[in-house]
């Protein structure tokens, strides 16, 4: 379980105080929606390591996360754009997710792997410039399934797709998580994906988190 | 006609007219300098030696100032602490930052009687030999000033490096060599080669450094042969020349340019994740920003020790003094008014009209003068108006401040023409449809905006003009002098504590210049809006 309490802080210079409680199962998808400016890709820097809360508690299974730096944290992220490095191919891309010193070999074959299981198998030459933006969620998601972390990150990860597309990539989104069993936390203002995405989902207002 | 933009024929007459006199100006200072070619006598000036001397001392100036520019940028770019913002500002001040204040300032330091000899004597009781007059000296005071600038131009690159992606390399552990090959350097690269083409000009037709550091006539470059042939030898044929070799080789750089990618110095800052690199990494950023600042701020530094001494009384007692000083006054202030008078209606007339050749045809003149080097313009000049009859020293002070001003363009061309043609593109239909005329637009919808710009175009333009010695130094005289050149001339008699005064003098009104105009300009536009 991924859960915070109290989760506490504040951007400097600004009134608006967080307080943050929740917790996230593996194998199911947390979303949290709320306005703009609401505070919920505060509350994903906040996993992720990029702000350090001034107060309360994050821990995955017990282990206390909030003096891991970013890097070294259990969590990937997906955002609405910058999924990809543009200039670099996509099995570069995904290799920056594997150790470094893998063998290049295994290298290879992993990538080949988890292209397969994203259903774009073949495109390790392809410049990430050149795919579609279905297509780069999906590498970003390969990449992922390389890093082998337990907890994801998506920050508006389907905004930027067409409505087609947006399903097929919303489905694998889902059955990734249940296969791999990753704490899958979702940001969104849009109510189609929550509804039909999410098995818990928590509310963002004033600063707090409320389940909805 | 674009429905969206005002209708302002005044406003697309009063440019067009001012880019055809602009064009006239141009083409009768190259008829001059044409006519006297067919017309001179044979020069013996070794045109390729001087084509050599000149591309080499510009190539090693370019790639050691882009190399130590990228550098600094990295180090600025990753740490963080009190003053970075003011060390930024004092790297963003090389563009304006006179080249023979910094060629001055080396000598201060580097030289025989600078700062390291004595430490030397003192320590080791013998001088350290610095060669600082020849190719070396004049490639060394090149890179502090041309990496000063690329440094700033580079850290507003990697500043606007989004912040999603700056997360994304984080999240992903990437080294700090990973981080530079797959994240900065993608954000770098497209700006290099425009960057390389403008310090290559900005090297090769560098005046000040190169007369004060060449250290004779083996290091001369073609503008100070120019200079050297009109004033030391009197072999106008051979200026002519030189001016053409110049004109020419200017413009196929200036061509090469255009084909780059823009260079933006605009400083949209994400909001970067703090993201520290490793201890070793971090030692080496800072060493590069000692040796950077030390590089660029020590000569600065000992121009204004070595020069508010007691030297300042004795030059406050002359009277010749303060006529450098109340002359490069009135020409700066002079220069910098009509820079931004001819750089306000070329901009307006071009932001009237959406037709892109329309727009090309009146910006065009404006450009021109980036191929003129300063000292070939100041050459046109004086052969015009010898050939009208008139006495170069009677047209000394109205051609100094025109060519200054025609100098300076431009760059304030490319600081205000963007702003105003965004104002006319995203603000024109609700100007039409409150049917605001033409000088209401300008009063409460442009000047209110462009404020800032506005400064930062008088203060370049003041600066440039206040350190300029390309186009004095062939129409000065001893009643009519500069302070640059007064300070070229007490250097040339050995006066060198008069020099250090006039230099210290001249960096404090740059550096006033530099910071204040644009503020005071912000706050009197802030006030309006």
């Amino acid at each position: 379980m991924l859960e915070a309490d109290r989760l506490t802080f504040s951007h400097p210079g600004a009134a608006q105080r967080y307080e943050l409680t929740f917790a996230a199962a593996p194998g199911e998808i947390t979303a949290v929606s709320g306005q703009s400016g609401s505070g919920k890709s505060t509350l994903l820097d906040l996993i992720a390591g990029f702000l350090a809360p001034s107060g309360g508690t994050l821990t995955l299974d017990g282990t206390d996360l909030i003096l891991l730096p970013p890097e070294a944290r259990p969590v990937s992220i997906l955002f609405q754009s910058e999924t990809l490095f543009e200039h670099l191919s996509a099995g570069h891309n995904l290799a920056l997710g594997l150790p470094r010193g893998t063998p290049r070999d295994e290298t290879s074959r992993r990538i080949a792997a988890a292209l397969a299981e994203v259903g774009l198998p073949g495109i390790e030459a392809q410049r990430a410039s050149t795919l579609s933006g279905g297509e780069k969620q999906r590498v970003a998601l390969a990449r992922t399934l390389l890093r082998n972390k337990p907890v994801l990150l998506l920050d508006e990860p389907f905004s930027a797709l067409d409505d087609s597309t947006r399903a097929t990539v919303r489905e694998l989104v889902r059955d990734l998580t249940e296969r791999h069993r990753w704490i899958t936390m979702l940001v969104s203002h849009h109510a189609d994906d929550i509804e039909a995405l999410a098995a818990r989902r928590y509310r963002l207002e004033d600063g707090r988190l409320a389940l909805a | 006609m674009n429905p969206s933009l005002p209708r302002r024929p005044l406003r697309l007459v009063a440019g067009a007219t001012l880019a055809l006199a602009i064009a006239a100006l141009v083409a009768i200072v190259l008829a001059s300098i044409l006519r006297s070619a067919t017309g001179a006598a044979e020069s013996r000036v070794d045109i390729w030696r001087l084509i050599v001397m000149t591309t080499t001392q510009a190539a090693l100036s370019t790639v050691l100032s882009l190399i130590v520019g990228i550098a600094l940028a990295w180090a600025l770019n990753r740490l963080r602490f009190p003053g970075r913002d003011f060390i930024v500002g004092l790297f963003a001040s090389a563009i304006v930052t006179p080249g023979l204040i910094i060629a001055f300032g080396l000598l201060a330091v580097w030289g025989r009687s600078g700062w390291v000899n004595e430490a030397s004597l003192w320590l080791a009781g013998q001088p350290l030999e610095v060669p600082l007059f020849g190719l070396g000296g004049i490639v060394a005071a090149h890179v502090i000033l041309d990496a000063s600038f690329a440094a700033r131009i580079l850290l507003a690159r990697l500043d606007a490096i989004p912040e999603a992606r700056l997360k994304m390399g984080q999240s992903l552990g990437l080294s700090a060599f990973r981080r530079f090959t797959i994240i900065d350097w993608p954000m770098l690269g497209p700006t290099l080669p425009g960057l390389a083409s403008i310090i290559f000009l900005l090297a090769f037709t560098s005046f000040p450094v190169v007369l004060l550091l060449g250290g004779g006539p083996a290091n001369q470059t073609l503008e100070v042969a120019i200079f050297a042939a009109v004033r030391l030898d009197f072999d106008l044929a051979g200026a002519v020349q030189l001016a053409l070799v110049q004109i020419a080789i200017c413009s196929a750089i200036i061509l090469a340019t255009a084909a780059f990618a823009p260079v933006s110095a605009a400083t949209a800052r994400s909001r970067p994740p703090r993201w520290r690199d490793s201890g070793p990494v971090r030692a080496l950023q800072w060493l590069i920003l000692a040796i950077g600042l030390a590089g660029f701020a020590l000569p600065l530094l000992a121009i204004l020790l070595d020069g508010i001494g007691p030297s300042l009384i004795d030059l406050a007692v002359r009277p010749s003094f303060w006529r450098a000083v109340a002359t490069s006054l009135a020409i700066g202030a002079g220069s910098a008014t009509l820079t931004l008078l001819l750089a306000l209606v070329i901009g307006m007339a071009r932001a009237a009209t959406a037709s892109r050749t329309a727009r090309t045809l009146i910006g065009a003149p404006a450009y021109t003068y980036l191929a003129v080097p300063a000292v070939v313009l100041s050459l046109g000049a004086f052969l015009t108006v010898r050939d009208m009859g008139i006495l170069p020293e009677m047209a000394a002070p109205i051609v100094v401040l025109i060519a200054n001003a025609l100098l300076a363009l431009p760059f304030a061309l490319a600081t205000l023409a963007p702003p105003l043609e965004a104002i006319a593109t995203s603000r024109g239909r609700l100007i039409r449809s409150l049917g605001l005329d033409s000088w209401s637009q300008f009063r409460e919808v442009e000047w209110p905006l462009i404020g800032r710009d506005a400064g930062v175009v008088v203060a370049l333009s003041f600066c440039f003009s206040l350190g300029d010695l390309g186009v004095i130094a062939l129409f000065g005289t001893e009643d009519f002098t500069t302070l640059p050149l007064a300070m070229y001339r007490a250097l040339g008699a050995y006066r060198t504590n008069d020099a250090a005064t006039i230099a210290a003098l001249m960096l404090l009104l740059t550096i006033a210049a530099f910071v204040l105009l644009p503020k005071l300009f912000a706050r009197l536009t802030d006030a309006r809006s």
